[in-house]
C-alpha cells in the first residue's frame, strides 16, 4: 500500500486551495481513508486554523525537515476523525527553509503508512509552489470563474506539464449559479473552454465555508444535508477516490432547465 | 597536487540531450579526460545537445568558451550550464548559453528565475535553422513565449498571456486568443492566421493592433494583414 500525493495549487491567492484541501482531506477521511494533510505555505501558515487545530501544535514540518523533531511528533491528529492528521506550517520561517527533495523524502516516509497525502501550495509561481509539487501524484487546480483566476491557473497547468505533473484537474470554485445565469459570471464551461483539462470538481458559493472556517470546522464534516458546498466537496472526494459521481445541479431555482447540463455533461 | 581526486566526467542521457557532469580535480586535467571522453563516445553521442552540471567550480567566460569549443569540435553543441557559482552564471550568460533545463523555472538555488523574454521561454529554436518553419503540436498556455526567427506554425490553441514572436508569418491551427508578433524582424508582408483570430493583440513589423471591443459573432478563419499601413483582419476565403 502506498498513499497518493495530491497537490491543492492555484498561482492565485484567495481563491480557496486551503479550504479545499481542509475539506478533501475531511471529506476522503470520512470515507475511512488514512489522510494526511499537509501546510507547504511556510511562514504564512493557515490550514490549522482551518481545520481547527492550531492550538494543538507543537512540532511543524521545518522541525521535521531539520530534525528536532521525529514525523510522527508533528502529525496533528484531528480531534473529529480518527484517521486525519496535520502537518502545520511553520509560522516563523520563510519557503527557503524546504527544498523540493525535503518534500519528496517527507511524503516517501508518509507513503507507507496513508491512502492520502493532501499537499495545501501557497499562492505563486516560486519556491513554496516548487515545493508543494515536487512530490505530488495528482495535482488539483482551483480556479475562481473570473479572468484573473483562470489567468494564472492556466500558468500553473502550463508550470505543471513542463514538470511532467500534468495537466491536473480542475475545481471551480465559489460559483454563483445566478450570476452565470444572468450572463455576469463565466461558466464552468468557459473556463473549461480555456483551460481544457478535466473537471473534478464545481463548489457553488455557500454562507456556511465562511461561517464554518471561522470555527475551524470543515465544511465537509457537518451534517450531510446542511449547505450545498459540503455535498460538493464530499463528492470531490469520491471523484479522487475512484468513484464516478454526477456533477451536482446547480440550476437557480428559477427555471432554465437543461442549461447545467449542457455545461456538465457537455464535453 | 597527486592526492587530488581523478578528474571525474560522467555522461548521461536526460530528456534533452546530454548532462555532462564535470567532477572535481584540476582544470586542465579534467579537460584533458572530457576531450579523451568525447573522442572515445564521438559515435555514440554525435549530434547531441549537451547540459553541462560544473557544480562549485568557478569558471571564467574564456575557459567556458574553451569548453564550448571542444564539444564543438566533437560535433556536440553545448546549450546549458548548471553552475552554483554566480562568476561562472554570468560568464554562461555572456556566451548566451542557458544557465538551467528547459522546463525548470528555477536556478540550481531554487530561486525563480525573472522573466527574459526569448532566452526565458522554452522554446529555444537552436535546432531549427534560422528562416525554417518551426511547427509545435500543442497549445501555448500563459505565460509561454515562442520565438523564432521564421514563420511558426502552432497546431493548437494561444491561451491568454502567451505570446509567439517570429520573424516570419503565424498560422494558429486553433484559438489565438494570445499576442502573436509576425514579421518582428520588419517583415511588413508578414501575415497572422487562426481559425479564430481573438487575440489580445496582434503586431505585424511595428504596427500594433487590438481587436474591435464587440462581441464577436461566431469564430471563423481570418487572415490579419499590414493594407495601406494598418493591420486588417479579413475572413479567409477558399478559393
Amino acid at each position: 500500500m502506498s498513499a497518493k500525493v495530491i497537490t491543492v495549487t492555484s498561482g492565485k491567492g484567495g481563491v480557496g486551495k486551503t479550504t479545499v484541501t481542509a475539506n478533501l482531506a475531511s471529506a476522503l477521511a470520512m470515507l475511512d481513508k488514512r489522510v494526511v494533510a499537509i501546510d507547504a505555505d511556510i511562514g504564512l501558515r493557515n490550514l490549522d486554523v482551518v481545520m481547527g487545530l492550531e492550538n494543538r501544535i507543537v512540532y511543524d514540518l521545518v522541525d521535521v525537515i531539520e530534525g528536532r523533531c521525529r514525523l510522527r511528533q508533528a502529525m496533528i491528529k484531528d480531534k473529529r476523525q480518527p484517521e486525519l492528521y496535520l502537518i502545520p506550517a511553520a509560522q516563523t520561517r520563510d519557503k527557503m527553509a524546504v527544498s523540493p527533495s525535503d518534500m519528496i523524502l517527507v511524503c516517501d516516509q508518509l507513503r507507507q503508512e496513508m491512502d492520502y497525502i493532501i499537499i495545501d501550495s501557497p499562492a505563486g509561481i516560486e519556491r513554496g509552489f516548487r515545493n508543494a509539487i515536487a512530490p505530488s501524484d495528482q495535482v488539483l487546480i482551483v480556479t475562481n470563474p473570473e479572468v484573473s483566476s483562470v489567468r494564472d491557473a492556466d500558468r500553473i497547468i502550463g508550470l505543471i506539464e513542463a514538470e511532467e505533473k500534468g495537466p491536473g484537474y480542475l475545481i471551480v470554485n465559489r460559483l454563483k449559479p445566478e450570476m452565470v445565469a444572468r450572463g455576469d459570471m463565466l461558466s464552468v464551461d468557459d473556463v473549461l473552454d480555456i483551460l481544457a483539462i478535466q473537471l473534478i470538481g464545481v463548489i457553488p458559493e455557500d454562507e456556511s465555508i465562511l461561517i464554518s472556517t471561522n470555527q475551524g470546522l470543515p465544511v465537509a464534516m457537518t451534517s450531510a444535508n446542511g449547505s450545498s458546498a459540503s455535498h460538493a466537496f464530499r463528492n470531490v472526494a469520491q471523484r479522487v477516490a475512484g468513484d464516478s459521481v454526477p456533477f451536482l445541479d446547480l440550476t437557480p431555482k428559477t427555471g432554465l432547465r437543461g442549461w447545467w447540463k449542457n455545461l456538465v455533461n457537455g464535453r | 597536487m597527486s592526492n587530488q581526486p581523478s578528474p571525474e566526467i560522467s555522461i548521461k542521457g536526460i530528456r534533452d540531450g546530454l548532462l555532462v557532469i564535470m567532477g572535481s580535480g584540476d582544470y586542465a586535467e579534467v579537460l584533458a579526460r572530457l576531450d579523451a571522453e568525447l573522442a572515445e563516445k564521438q559515435d555514440f553521442l554525435q549530434g547531441s545537445r549537451i547540459a553541462l552540471e560544473v557544480g562549485e567550480r568557478p569558471l571564467q567566460r574564456h575557459q567556458l568558451a574553451e569548453i564550448q569549443h571542444i564539444f564543438a569540435r566533437h560535433r556536440l553543441l553545448l546549450w546549458t550550464v548548471l553552475a552554483n557559482q554566480e562568476t561562472t552564471k554570468s560568464a554562461a550568460r555572456e556566451l548566451e548559453l542557458a544557465i538551467r533545463l528547459p522546463g525548470s523555472h528555477t536556478d540550481l538555488d531554487g530561486n525563480a528565475l525573472r522573466a527574459a523574454p526569448a532566452s526565458g521561454s522554452y522554446q529555444q529554436t537552436a535546432e531549427v535553422a534560422p528562416g525554417a518553419g518551426l511547427i509545435m503540436k500543442e497549445t501555448l498556455r500563459s505565460g509561454r513565449s515562442v520565438y523564432h526567427e521564421g514563420p511558426v506554425v502552432i497546431l493548437g490553441d494561444v491561451n491568454p498571456g502567451a505570446e509567439v514572436i517570429a520573424a516570419g508569418d503565424v498560422l494558429v491551427w486553433g484559438r489565438l486568443r494570445g499576442l502573436v508578433h509576425a514579421g518582428a524582424l520588419g517583415d511588413e508582408t508578414a501575415v497572422i492566421c487562426a481559425l479564430d483570430l481573438s487575440p489580445t493583440q496582434l503586431r505585424i513589423a511595428d504596427q500594433i493592433a487590438i481587436p474591435p471591443e464587440t462581441k464577436r459573432r461566431k469564430a471563423e478563419p481570418e487572415q490579419a494583414a499590414i493594407r495601406d499601413g494598418q493591420i486588417i483582419a479579413e475572413p479567409w476565403q477558399t478559393r
